[in-house]
């Protein structure tokens, strides 16, 4: 049996960053993953570092947004130091357009409840008129009532993350063991023993970060990881010259120069289908957003399942049961890679989580409903 | 609010993609039926590759009388009460038989209770170092400028690699008044005793041997020198190219021509997801189909070279067959009927398989012409993705190509990965010392085609 500091079971960006932010701390942790096909919300993301609109009725969903966006620069820099992979991270701030006037209505309640949950801890934002919102973003269409604003977002190419993740893993000494299922789990105490295809594996430490598959893993390790899929589809048109200025929720421009659309939401089980009515609807809302993307050409598109727990609020655990057993769960890959890496890993790595992620434990989830 | 404006669905009994030997033979029978059929095709006239421009033809084309015998194959297709809609592009097609479709910069959909797909084949990538320069071309898209635009290439041609068409192409070009200035094949010379042990193959598709034969001579007679077992090809040249090398010699050339056979295009039935198998004789990807074309998936069948490769005629058998299975799928005629109007069609359909073995032995591309041995030959040209590149992210641990594409952005401009699909997969398979079958191969995705925003959220572009 192969022994190692830590397990961490998913490769996608959430069992990526942990598992290079265990590396870090100079732990020598192995790295679970899939094959070739599999479902892979990680590459399907749209590439938001996202705060403005996560956290509502949640404030410390919203603190943990927060300071993951501000981990992002320096976790983008340190990346592309030791791996030569440049991320993309860009921080010009963002906006999420309203194409009524009940939208923009809605949103501003919205914005203003963040900012009252945000207690000293604030949050700024301000919605803008047609007229600001133009000189931000030149070429929206006349459809466009207004939007919210916050400095706080930015987005950055969520497959370059991977890939430097998965780089800086592996240079920093952390074994990549791909084309493996968990077949088999035996859980003590700080003493966790996995069959991984055809090999016997053991650590200490184990953090479940395999998506979808959580809801089935975590049981075995005395954890609750109640999550589901939700389907998203995004639309990438060729390239265009670089003309947006800055993201918005569901359209946003690479740093190639390729405009992304999506955010659609579909809740469908496990099926990663393309569908025409929704696809239409995204690629109707995006010319009426900005009128210059008609002629565009789409070259690729996409579905893929986001990891929803209930209320959309990552769980992050620890196991009572048996110490040393930690899950992350959640649908915001790119936007928490900076806690995932810089705060959380360093949480596991010391033993156990720090009291302040109370709030997001699956525990939640058992207080009785009421009838 | 999305629909507002957008157009009703058309509703058919048969939609079959794409209007070669095998799409036209199905709707022809599936007409004939009384099945309400609708054929959906990229080019501007049926035909399908190898019949591309076949109407506009003259009686002495150089491209010869295998050419010309599809007007009257074509002539039957247009008489056949089918619903041809030319110059439309199947973008995306969801699994309960709804096509969507794009033409003239309008996007509609189709909606139809069963679906034939006949997308033929698409010449394999021969990935030698150069073959991103100008000038080089594969020798197809020369046939089709000859085909299309009577265009006939100036200076001084090589036609590189092997397969049939390479010759077929050359003979078509030194007819048409452009003689090529050499052929160098890159079979190894162990198929032609791969081949040679192939007796009953050999019997079989003596006929096609006899015409490959008389090319050669008549290629012979044209002055044009043929070098068999070419190793270690190789374009040249700054700006575009200037000549060709291989292990051993050196020839100045203005238009490089390549070719090493052709490959299922399998784009649509993996998108559908539907069941394939790697074929080990043919080095491809083919879907698993049964006795009439069905897929894994209900309602989606394939007919043709894009089930695997077997040449013009048996994709119109195939096609035959696969619009009666459609027929009897959807209660048109009883399967006794279905049975008994297919005997023939499966009789024909056999002796053309059984010449084919002979030809998959001949015509096997070398191992070099599969895998770059070169880390700086272009592997992806959309995203400008060198074989180094794919190497280090199999290195890295991706165990196939979605990983790479993930890891690489191969695969991602607007070929969507057809064209480089099978070079990343053999890569990966070569590095990790695995079979290409146990790496896999892209999930395509809609679209398959690109279409614009405009065409997709239902508006009109001009106003």
């Amino acid at each position: 049996m192969r022994r190692f500091d830590a397990i961490v079971i998913g490769g996608g960006l959430v069992g990526a960053a942990i598992a290079y932010g265990l590396a870090r701390e100079g732990m020598v942790p192995a790295l679970i993953d899939e094959g070739d096909i599999a479902y892979r919300a990680s590459r399907g993301n749209f590439g938001l570092v996202w705060v403005q609109s996560k956290g509502l009725g949640a404030p410390h969903y919203q603190r943990w947004t927060r300071r993951s966006a501000e981990e992002w620069p320096a976790l983008a820099a340190e990346l592309f130091a030791r791996t030569g992979v440049a991320v993309g991270h860009e921080r010009p701030g963002g906006v999420h357009l309203c194409l009524s006037r009940a939208e923009f209505a809605e949103r501003r309640v919205r914005m203003e409840q963040m900012r009252r949950e945000s207690g000293n801890f604030g949050f700024d934002y301000r919605m803008l008129g047609h007229d600001e919102v133009a000189a931000l973003l030149p070429g929206i269409g006349p459809a466009v009532v207004g939007a919210s604003f916050t400095a706080y977002d930015g987005h950055a190419n969520s497959l370059a993350l991977l890939h430097a993740l998965h780089r800086g893993f592996v240079g920093r000494g952390g074994v990549y063991l791909p084309n493996r299922t968990i077949t088999e789990a035996v859980a003590a105490p700080r003493d966790f023993r996995l069959g991984a295809g055809a090999e016997e594996i053991g650590a200490p430490v184990v953090v479940l970060a395999a998506g979808l598959g959580n809801a089935a893993l975590a049981p075995r390790f005395g954890l609750s990881a109640p999550v589901r899929p939700q389907r998203g589809q995004i639309l990438v048109t060729e390239r265009a010259g670089r003309v947006m200025a800055m993201p918005t929720t569901t359209v946003r421009q690479t740093l190639e120069g390729g405009i992304m659309i999506g955010d659609s939401q579909e809740d469908v089980g496990f099926d990663t289908g393309q569908r025409i009515d929704v696809m239409r609807a995204m690629a109707h809302r995006a010319v009426l957003s900005f009128p210059w993307l008609a002629g565009l050409q789409i070259v690729r598109a996409w579905a893929a399942l986001r990891v929803m727990p209930p209320d959309g609020v990552p769980i992050y655990d620890q196991s009572e049961r048996f110490p040393g057993a930690f899950t992350a769960n959640c649908h915001s890959g790119v936007t928490l890679t900076g806690v995932h890496a810089n705060v959380f890993a360093p949480m596991v790595a010391a033993g156990a989580l720090d009291p302040a992620l109370a709030p997001f434990s699956a525990r939640r989830f058992d207080v009785p409903q009421a009838a | 609010m999305p629909d507002d404006g957008a157009p009703m669905p058309v509703t058919a009994d048969l939609a079959i993609v794409g209007a070669g030997p095998a799409g036209m033979a199905a709707a022809c029978v599936a007409a004939e039926l009384g099945l309400a059929t609708v054929v959906i095709d990229e080019q501007p006239a049926p035909g399908g590759q190898i019949y591309r421009g076949v109407e506009r033809a003259l009686p002495d084309s150089p491209l010869g009388p295998d050419y010309l015998a599809g007007r009257e194959v074509v002539a039957a297709f247009r008489a056949c009460g089918a619903e041809y809609r030319p110059e439309t592009a199947v973008w995306h097609i969801d699994p309960d038989g709804t096509l969507a479709v794009m033409a003239g910069g309008h996007s509609d959909t189709v909606a139809a209770r069963h679906v034939i797909l006949a997308t033929g084949a698409l010449e394999r990538p021969l990935p030698i170092p150069g073959w991103t320069l100008p000038g080089v071309m594969t020798a197809g898209a020369a046939q089709i400028l000859l085909k299309t635009a009577d265009l006939v290439p100036d200076g001084r041609a090589v036609l590189a690699g092997q397969g049939p068409l390479l010759y077929l192409a050359a003979a078509q070009l030194a007819r048409a008044g452009a003689t090529p200035a050499a052929i160098l094949e890159t079979a190894p010379h162990a198929n032609y005793h791969a081949a040679a042990r192939r007796v009953g193959a050999a019997w079989a598709c003596r006929r096609d041997i006899a015409k490959g034969l008389a090319l050669i001579r008549e290629l012979r007679r044209a002055g044009v020198p043929i070098r068999r077992g070419v190793r270690g090809l190789r374009a040249v040249g700054r700006e575009r190219v200037e000549g060709v090398a291989w292990d051993g010699g050196e020839l100045a050339a203005d238009l490089v021509l390549v070719h090493d056979g052709v490959i299922p295009d399998t784009q649509i039935a993996r998108a559908l997801a539907v069941a394939h198998e790697w074929d080990d004789a043919q080095l491809c990807w083919r879907p698993v189909l049964d006795e009439w074309g069905g897929t894994s998936a209900p309602r989606i069948a394939v007919a043709g070279d894009g089930g695997g490769i077997a040449g013009a005629a048996a994709a119109a058998l195939s096609g035959r067959l696969a619009a009666l299975g459609a027929a009897a799928a959807l209660g048109h005629i009883d399967t006794a009927e279905r049975d008994r109007r297919a005997a023939p069609i499966r009789a024909g359909l056999a002796r053309e398989r059984a010449a084919r073995g002979f030809l998959d032995a001949l015509c096997r591309p070398a191992r070099e012409a599969l895998v770059p041995a070169d880390d700086t030959v272009t592997v992806c040209r959309c995203e400008e993705v060198t074989a180094g590149g794919i190497r280090r992210a199999a290195r890295l641990g991706a165990q196939g190509p979605n990983q790479a594409k993930a890891f690489t952005r191969c695969g991602m401009g607007p070929c969507q990965g057809r064209l480089c699909g099978p070079l990343v997969a053999a890569i990966i398979a070569d590095e990790h010392g695995l079979s290409p079958e146990a790496v896999g191969t892209y999930r395509p995705r809609a679209p398959y085609k690109p279409i614009t925003l405009a065409a997709l959220a239902g508006l009109r572009e001009d106003p």
